[in-house]
């Protein structure tokens, strides 16, 4: 046992040194927090302070660099299972004012236990604990799988919520259709109403929350200063999809796809398709992209505007450059960390990784000590 | 034995090729439905692709699966045909017809709930998807009492 823990400091040491090798020259790392269960979803209250939200089911707030080891209380019970659990955690925008929060996740559906549904909830964080809960939305109908729930969630300049509504797996045709949630992104108001100017307030049959539809398992959505909304979802296989969103539109799966089925069947033959719209990009082999951000910071002046984008398979964070529409740079900036979660920019301009599974870390990026 | 092995293989040969067109077709009947332009070429090609791409470049092996399935199954059926008097087509149908039900029935059970074969996802796909497993058991089962037959 103990020769075991020897050799796992000697590989733990190894690996941290070439770590520092291979990047001392650029940047700092420093791990914020580590023992994360399943870490998903990460805000920033200020410089210092950092919730993130864990699939299992806890929010954990991080200040200056230390873990609160008290999970915030007052989170509704979460269903933890397959790719289900407690997911993202946003800011309402006046949040310094009002101190209200978003949280989403999957629970099992109160009449029928054993299907269950993707939930948005806004609450109010008052020191350690949740009040003053209300639901902003539920997805229906409700699904049997643990899968593709999407569950990203993020403000456009008008102070709406756009929400993403994950296919579910096995409902992909549902994602065509305007009579329900798969496969979709929602647009609402923050108190659960539905905004009057939504493209289909006005189209029979069709849910007046839907935003944009034909999306598979979207986990990425950023919102740029000018309005732009750019969101990534997993594709099957060879299908990851990089999309610029527009209201009303449909981004065609399964209907137009560069994937194909894990079970290696065509899902369809088609790539294109007139009143469908092709991705900015796509990626094969797929590369299983799970977070974004948009960087702004000053820590980095050379990347402000670019895409991050953290991705679980092999796992590594790449850096995309789009002009007029178009990717015009796609680089792999960080490799070394395994299986990456999400990223964020902090406030202070230093890139958040938020590393897979259930010893997940917090790792911090910033400007190296010798960086000219 | 040369002719089990045959009939063996024959009989994966078809529970595969069911299988695989079963799933073809549900994605193209959908696809057709929305307006997709779905002609005889693209219904040709697909089934080509899919007949390769799901035994040889998925995640899973189709044959692989049905091939593990149906050795257990008529093994299995192979044994009570000691005891029973049910004659050996039928047996070995409903050996193969529990050999596709256990694999469409078991592999969401190991991931989330997920049919990972597309054409088993409703119903109506599982039940042919044991039809064809039945199907295949028959063709086996027949050549088993052919044999037989011919050694007396």
């Amino acid at each position: 046992m103990k020769f075991n823990n020897v050799r796992i400091f000697c590989a733990s040491l190894l690996f941290f040194s070439e770590l520092a090798l291979s990047s001392s020259e650029s940047f700092d790392i420093e791990i914020l927090a580590e023992g994360l269960d399943h870490p998903w979803g990460v805000t920033f209250i200020s410089e210092g302070e950092i919730l993130v939200t864990e699939l299992s089911g806890n929010l954990r707030r991080v200040s200056k660099g230390v873990l609160n080891p008290e999970p915030i209380a007052g989170v509704p019970e979460v269903l933890f299972a397959g790719q289900g659990g407690l997911s993202e955690v946003i800011l309402d925008p006046n949040f310094a004012d009002n101190g209200l929060l978003y949280l989403s996740f999957s629970a099992p559906d109160a009449d029928q236990p054993k299907l269950n549904q993707l939930n948005v909830i806004q609450a109010r964080l008052e020191g350690n604990v949740l009040v003053d809960q209300k639901t902003i939305f539920q997805s229906d109908p409700p699904r049997k799988t643990a899968a593709h729930y999407g569950a990203r969630l993020a403000f456009l300049g008008d102070g709406t919520l756009l929400i993403t509504s994950g296919d579910g797996f096995n409902y992909r045709e549902q994602a065509q259709a305007l009579d329900n949630h798969f496969g979709k992104v929602l647009r609402f108001n923050t108190d659960g109403s539905i905004p009057q100017d939504n493209p289909f307030t006005k189209t029979p049959g069709a849910l007046p929350e839907i935003w944009s539809y034909g999306h598979r398992n979207l986990q990425g959505l950023v919102i740029a200063d000018d309005g732009t909304v750019y969101e990534h979802e997993h594709g099957p296989q060879g299908g990851d999809e990089l999309n610029l969103l527009l209201p009303g539109k449909n981004y065609g799966w399964p209907a137009i796809t560069y994937g194909v089925d894990y079970s290696g069947a065509m899902i369809s033959p088609f790539t294109e398709q007139p009143g469908m719209e092709q991705p900015l990009k796509y990626w094969d082999p797929s590369i299983a992209p799970s977070g974004m951000t948009l960087y702004t910071g000053d820590m980095f002046p050379q990347w402000q505007g670019s895409l991050f984008i953290s991705a679980m398979v092999p796992g590594d964070v790449r850096r995309i450059e789009i002009q007029d529409h178009n990717v015009v740079t796609e680089e792999i900036v960080f490799t070394d960390f395994g299986r990456i979660r999400n990223i964020a920019s902090s406030p202070d301009g230093s890139l958040i990784l938020v590393t897979d599974g259930d010893d997940g870390k917090l790792i911090r990026i910033s400007v190296g000590k010798l960086a000219p | 034995m040369i002719k089990q092995l045959q009939a063996f293989l024959i009989s994966l040969a078809i529970a595969t090729f069911l299988l695989v067109t079963q799933t073809t077709a549900s994605n193209l009947f959908w696809l057709h439905s929305i307006n997709m332009p779905v002609d005889l070429t693209v219904i040709l090609s697909t089934m080509a692709r899919d007949l390769i791409g799901m035994n040889f470049s998925g995640a899973f092996p189709t044959i692989g699966l049905i091939f593990v399935g149906l050795l257990i199954a008529f093994v299995t059926a192979r044994v009570i045909s000691i005891w029973s008097a049910l004659k050996k087509p039928y047996l070995y149908a409903a050996a193969g017809g529990v050999a596709l039900l256990a694999i469409v029935a078991l592999m969401p059970l190991a991931f989330y709930n997920l049919d990972l074969i597309a054409g088993a996802r409703t119903p109506a796909g599982k039940a042919y998807l044991v039809l064809a497993g039945a199907l295949a058991g028959y063709y086996f089962g027949s050549h088993q009492q052919n044999e037989v037959s011919n050694e007396i």
